[in-house]
């Protein structure tokens, strides 16, 4: 019922933004402009094969709403203070728990040198802090190697600060923009992981851990050619309660806490006139102990390439293709309960994704998105990638094709 | 004798039809157009002279399309989409927006650091005008008639020499517009700049900025 509510209340939204033009968008307060900014997206996905993102998508599914708001304000011409905050439901996961999406103060010393400060969005390839804005992006779903939605806490905002800046190294040699980050991150527990992780009896209360790291990227000298590189460390601790009929009849407490946890990203993205094409390149690599004198680790690495293209005001389309492999080594007694698993041809241990999509801007606020899926392999391991046992009991079917339609509206 | 030593470092100036606007806290009387890029893409917030950098835009029209097409090279709706990825990702305001040319002049004349854009005929009494220089391999402009400068009897006959330093502005027809001296004997100046005046140089698609250099030595 409370799902409903929200639905139908952004239906209504949706119907009276197509109507009216939203002009106001700042205030004063205490003589200071403030903007206010929103975006609501409202999504429906069909899936033969496999039920895919925690929705039972092959009845047909509507469960993959999001929205956020914030506002900020310059204070002076070099401090700026904001918030937004941001909320969702995609099939089971996210429940409809408001959360702050980021917030605190960002403080230009000079070009280049900045601080940004709070609740940060990390920077991390093309799309790491801009994943879940589907206002900004051709495509409903962003390649889910890269940028898996069911998994979109992990890593996409910290606790702490980032230094910041560009440099200008002539118009020979381009310009370089850099970003290093420290902080704390806490992954939801109504993210994919923990809904992964309550299959088996693990229910977490936390999952967090101080995560740092940085991004460079170099403006080519070549007009609209953009290349990167970008790594981050973490180191998870979550807490919960383990009960498992079969072993352990009442909960007990639950601790796990990675050794090792790291992303590697490269990527490129080429901009001209209405065409973007961008590729990337992803390696996480973690390792957990699970049991005494032995430990679980688990290497994913994936890749896609993507085309867009602006045909006139109104309609876009694009494609891209993503390649995810998985691979998970047991060491110890753990390779007893979890078999080692290294074969990527194996569809358990592989997504490979292709994707059509079209965009269509009603106006300058509301979007139409179809977008078509065709993957091979369903990536089930210790860090899901789309596809859960929960929705899928009678097992995994080897090929899974999906239609998303999405609307959405920003302002 | 005047030395016929001419340097000349030729830029052009794109946008005939608009004319970028400064409030007067802007040091600089041109800016080049990456620079000017970098301040409505909100890479940076002071320019290279120190002043506070504050894009102003304006919401819609022909003006404000050309402005981005030509400095930004993005139309109105990648550019609100630009914005909005700086917003929702807690990096960025979007800047202060019009709808027509006096409310941006009006802003740009009491905000410090305030940069915008109006059509070329619109008044702009209380702001600077900004030239806009683009630097480019091919933007040099062939000097077809040249005049050479008289030298002053009095200074010459007392060995007094020197270069004198001067910015033109060049029409898109090859007319000298405009000559600022930026640097040299005042009475040289005036020798060289009436001199530079009646220059003529090949036509371009639009208007360009050089700087100019005459050497005035009395024993060559």
């Amino acid at each position: 019922m409370h799902r409903r509510s929200i639905q139908l209340t952004l239906a209504c939204l949706f119907v009276a933004i197509s109507q009216i033009s939203v002009l106001a968008q700042d205030f004063k307060l205490w003589n200071r402009t403030v903007q206010v900014h929103g975006f609501a997206s409202q999504g429906f996905v069909y899936s033969s094969g496999n039920n895919w993102l925690t929705m039972n998508s092959t009845s047909g599914s509507a469960g993959f709403t999001d929205f956020g708001i914030n506002m900020s304000s310059p204070l002076t011409d070099k401090l700026r203070v904001g918030a937004q905050l941001y909320d969702r439901n995609l099939g089971q996961l996210g429940q409809y728990h408001p959360s702050l999406d980021w917030g605190g103060v960002d403080y230009r010393f000079k070009n280049w040198l900045g601080i940004r400060a709070g609740k940060v969005k990390t920077t991390l390839g093309l799309y790491n802090d801009s994943q879940d804005l589907d206002c900004l992006h051709v495509f409903a779903l962003l390649p889910q190697g890269i940028y898996p939605v069911d998994l979109r806490d992990t890593g996409i905002a910290h606790t702490g600060a980032d230094l910041y800046g560009n440099i200008s190294l002539g118009r020979r040699f381009g310009e370089i923009s850099y970003t290093a980050f420290a902080g704390h991150h806490s992954d939801s527990i109504y993210s994919g992981f923990a809904y992964s992780s309550s299959q088996d009896g693990v229910m977490f209360r936390s999952i967090e851990g101080p995560q740092y790291g940085g991004d460079l990227r170099w403006n080519t000298p070549v007009k609209g050619l953009l290349i990167g590189a970008s790594r981050m460390n973490e180191k998870i601790t979550g807490k919960g309660s383990f009960m498992n009929p079969l072993f352990v009849p009442q909960p007990i407490p639950y601790r796990m806490s990675t050794e090792a946890y790291w992303r590697n990203q490269f990527y490129s993205q080429f901009k001209w006139r209405r065409l973007e094409l961008a590729a990337e390149y992803r390696r996480y690599f973690n390792r957990f102990p699970c049991l005494p004198g032995s430990d679980v680790s688990t290497d994913a690495r994936s890749w896609y390439v993507s085309g867009s293209y602006r045909i006139g005001k109104h309609l876009s389309v694009g494609s891209y293709y993503s390649h995810y492999t998985v691979t998970e080594v047991s060491g110890g007694i753990a390779a007893l309960f979890i078999p080692t698993q290294t074969d990527t041809s194996l569809p358990r241990n592989h997504v490979y994704d292709k994707v059509v999509a079209a965009r269509v801007d009603l106006n300058r606020y509301l979007y139409v998105k179809i977008e078509g899926h065709f993957m091979d392999g369903y990536g089930i391991g210790p860090f899901p990638n789309g596809f859960y046992p929960q929705q899928n009991p009678k097992g995994f079917a080897p090929n899974t094709n999906a239609l998303v339609v999405k609307t959405g509206f920003h302002f | 004798m005047i030395a016929a030593a001419v340097l000349l470092t030729s830029l052009n100036v794109c946008g005939s039809d608009i004319k970028i606007i400064a409030n007067g806290s802007v040091k600089m009387d041109s800016i080049s157009a990456h620079e000017l890029r970098s301040v409505f893409l909100l890479q940076r917030r002071t320019l290279t002279d120190g002043s506070s950098a504050v894009p102003v835009l304006k919401t819609s029209g022909a003006d404000h399309e050309l402005f981005l097409k030509q400095y930004l090279d993005r139309s109105s709706d990648e550019m609100r989409i630009y914005y909005q990825g700086l917003v929702f990702t807690g990096k960025g305001s979007v800047p202060k927006q019009f709808n027509s040319d006096a409310e941006v002049v009006a802003y740009v004349a009491k905000t410090k650091g305030a940069i915008g854009y109006v059509s070329a005929d619109t008044p702009t009494a209380g702001v600077k005008i900004l030239v806009v220089a683009v630097a480019g391999s091919d933007s040099e402009r062939i000097l077809i008639t040249r005049v050479e400068p008289a030298y002053p009897e009095t200074l010459k006959q007392r060995d007094i020499g020197g270069i004198v330093r001067l910015r033109v502005t060049i029409s898109a027809k090859g007319n000298v517009e405009r000559v600022e001296l930026l640097g040299g004997n005042p009475i040289l100046a005036e020798a060289a700049e009436s001199a530079v005046k009646q220059w003529v140089y090949a036509s371009s698609h639009s208007q360009s900025v050089a700087e100019v250099s005459l050497r005035f030595e009395s024993h060559p």
